[in-house]
């Protein structure tokens, strides 16, 4: 199946510290890729590399096959980054027309009207962003996330700070962007999730990759074990003892 | 034809980047505020210099026909026959202002001559700090006074007369060298202008992504470059906003003044020299994407408005150091301490614009002063640009060893 993501023989340094040591992965087409680890085992800072923040030390990191370009990438990109903010001081409507304009939408206000009105959110339309819960400020980011129907979709612990109700709804998004042909990185803590959710998966700790396939090659190679098991069993003998 | 497209869509990113932050800046109540604030301030001086010169007795302004005056002249200053002049002595004179047969009292010692003192009586409700009295009594005694010396002599006493200034170049051909700065002034005027109440809004306009956590959100939709160049158009568009609303009382006051003689003369002393001006155009230009670039580079490089803001003042400072040494542009020979500032690259936009409205830049000064600011411009901007690309995500204040791995 043809790639989306390659990520290739990749290093990371910040000054003297390695934080990613000879990483390499790919996410396949219509997919869902779980990149897992602890905090500080170097999965944001893989996709900040991948997406063009951090310059690699050595190794290639490429979406469709090129490095990433937010405006000359053949493919649409959407992500959700783990530090999240938007224009605070402008209404819900107007944050997201601009990040639907700047994406090239056909009709950005229709489109956030649409998606405020699925959200349970058009009555908030208007209101300035600060003045919304931080829930409903992540349905607004995550809006913004999938306005332009991304063929690969990115996703920094998108669940954090969810209730319950806005995860199933999160969930069911991915879940129909990826039956459309989307393919997913998903960052997250719960391997729940991931045992519910994803194709294959990556286990880092301390930039190495420990696990590395389909959730059942995983499972193998760990004597059956669920996920949960696993990234005790790899982090736990020594970071959480 | 695809090449056509993306330039096309990058060009119509940019704009959207300009409009949302023009219209987002443009809305708020604190734009309008700061806006407002100057041309109120100068319709406000341009008012009370108006009426307090009308109030000024020193020509021949006559008192409020409403106020009844009266004068005992033991001095004999004034002729008998004078208005307002009494028989009466001075405890009458105070007495008529106690019983209310007179507002107002003056009384001039026979010894006058020497004290050079005349008292006043009238009658006060609470605290009367405006005290015109003195104005009062100075413009009675002016018109009599004026009456008994020549015209000539009154002409020559006032000073309301003209010189008509001659000034010839080392050629001996007539000089209109103020006439020739005056537009290019504008330029300089307007940069400093520009500078005083943009500074921190170029700062802020790229803090904010950063301190507000948006710059990877917006980075992902987006170029920096198309982001930095859109944000540098609407803050130059909210500039033209501001200038015209401070420049628009003056056109106004101009036009209702325009036969006004100061107003008709400093518009015949204006003398347009094309080559000049264009000069002081791309000058003016450049100078304003410099500080713009440097502005926006500031925010770039450090995670909060706060510590931005006191990065800011040294290259204010650095900017304007030549307006302390002003007095050595006006030499007609440069000194080194003008060739130093015309070249040196902060001050060097002032010092340049400065030099070109003066006259006093040579050909070879002004083709090195332009390829120096053109390069200045597209490298501020490109280092902004490029710095907000590799530490937009950078949360803290960067070494500058570090931040110097990270750009190149």
């Amino acid at each position: 199946m043809e790639n989306v993501v390659t990520v290739q023989n990749f290093r990371m340094d910040f000054g003297p510290k390695t934080v990613i040591k000879d990483l390499s992965f790919d996410v396949k087409k219509g997919e869902i890729f779980g990149l897992l680890g602890s905090n500080g085992s170097g999965k944001t800072t893989t996709i900040r590399a991948l997406l063009g923040f951090y310059t690699p030390t050595s190794g290639k990191l490429l979406i469709d096959g090129k490095p990433y370009n937010p405006e000359g990438s053949n493919i649409t990109v959407g992500y959700l980054p783990e530090e999240r903010g938007l224009y605070r001081k402008e209404t819900v409507l107007d944050n997201l027309i601009y990040f639907g304009e700047l994406k090239c939408l056909p009709n950005p206000r229709e489109w956030a009207l649409k998606y405020l009105q699925r959200v349970k959110l058009l009555d908030k339309a208007n209101e300035k962003l600060e003045r919304l819960s931080g829930g409903q400020q992540q349905k607004v980011q995550l809006g913004i996330t999938i306005m332009n129907h991304p063929k690969l979709l990115i996703l920094d612990e998108p669940t954090k700070g969810f209730d319950p109700m806005n995860r199933q709804l999160l969930m069911g998004i991915i879940d129909e962007l990826h039956r459309e042909g989307t393919a997913v990185i998903l960052i997250t803590h719960y391997m729940d999730e991931v045992e519910k959710l994803c194709d294959r998966a990556i286990l880092l700790k301390d930039g190495v990759a420990h696990a590395y396939g389909t959730i059942s090659e995983i499972r193998k190679q760990f004597n059956g074990k669920s996920l949960e098991q696993i990234f005790v069993k790899v982090y736990g003998e020594d970071d959480y003892a | 034809m695809h090449k056509k497209t993306d330039a096309n869509r990058n060009r119509s990113r940019t704009f959207i980047v300009a409009k949302f932050e023009f219209l987002r800046q443009i809305k708020k109540p604190a734009f309008w505020a700061a806006t407002l604030l100057i041309p109120i301030f100068l319709v406000g001086m341009f008012l009370i210099g108006f009426f307090s010169e009308r109030g000024d007795l020193s020509g021949d302004v006559t008192p409020d026909t409403d106020t009844s005056i009266a004068i005992t002249d033991e001095a004999g200053i004034l002729p008998a026959d004078a208005q307002f002049v009494i028989d009466g002595d001075r405890e009458q004179g105070i007495e008529m202002v106690k019983n209310h047969e007179i507002d107002l009292y003056f009384y001039i010692p026979a010894d006058f001559a020497s004290t050079n003192r005349i008292e006043s009586y009238h009658i006060v409700e609470g605290l009367d700090i405006f005290n015109t009295d003195k104005n009062i009594i100075k413009g009675i005694l002016t018109q009599y006074a004026i009456q008994k010396i020549d015209p000539v002599d009154v002409t020559i006493l006032t000073g309301s007369f003209e010189v008509a200034d001659n000034q010839l170049t080392a050629n001996g051909e007539l000089s209109n060298a103020l006439g020739e700065a005056i537009i290019p002034l504008i330029f300089l005027v307007t940069f400093f202008v520009l500078i005083c109440l943009f500074g921190n809004r170029f700062l802020l306009s790229v803090v904010e992504e950063k301190e507000n956590r948006i710059s990877e959100m917006v980075l992902t939709s987006v170029s920096a470059k198309h982001l930095i160049v859109g944000k540098i158009i609407a803050m130059l568009s909210l500039g033209l906003v501001q200038i015209l609303t401070l420049v628009l009382p003056i056109v106004i006051i101009l036009f209702i003044y325009r036969d006004n003689e100061i107003v008709t003369s400093i518009f015949s002393m204006i003398e347009i020299d094309p080559a000049s001006i264009i000069l002081s155009f791309v000058f003016f230009i450049f100078s304003v994407l410099i500080f713009a670039g440097l502005c926006m580079f500031i925010g770039a490089i450090t995670p909060t408005a706060r510590d931005a803001s006191q990065y800011v003042a040294p290259v204010i400072i650095g900017i304007f150091c030549p307006l302390y040494f002003v007095q050595s542009f006006l030499a007609a020979e440069p000194s080194f301490l003008t060739e130093f500032f015309t070249f040196f690259p902060l001050s060097a936009p002032f010092s340049l614009m400065l030099r070109s409205a003066l006259g006093t830049l040579s050909l070879p000064e002004a083709i090195i002063g332009l390829v120096e600011l053109g390069t200045l411009a597209i490298s501020s901007i490109w280092l902004t640009v490029r710095t907000f690309e590799r530490n937009a995500i950078n949360f803290e204040i960067v070494k500058p060893k570090f931040l110097w791995k990270k750009i190149f």
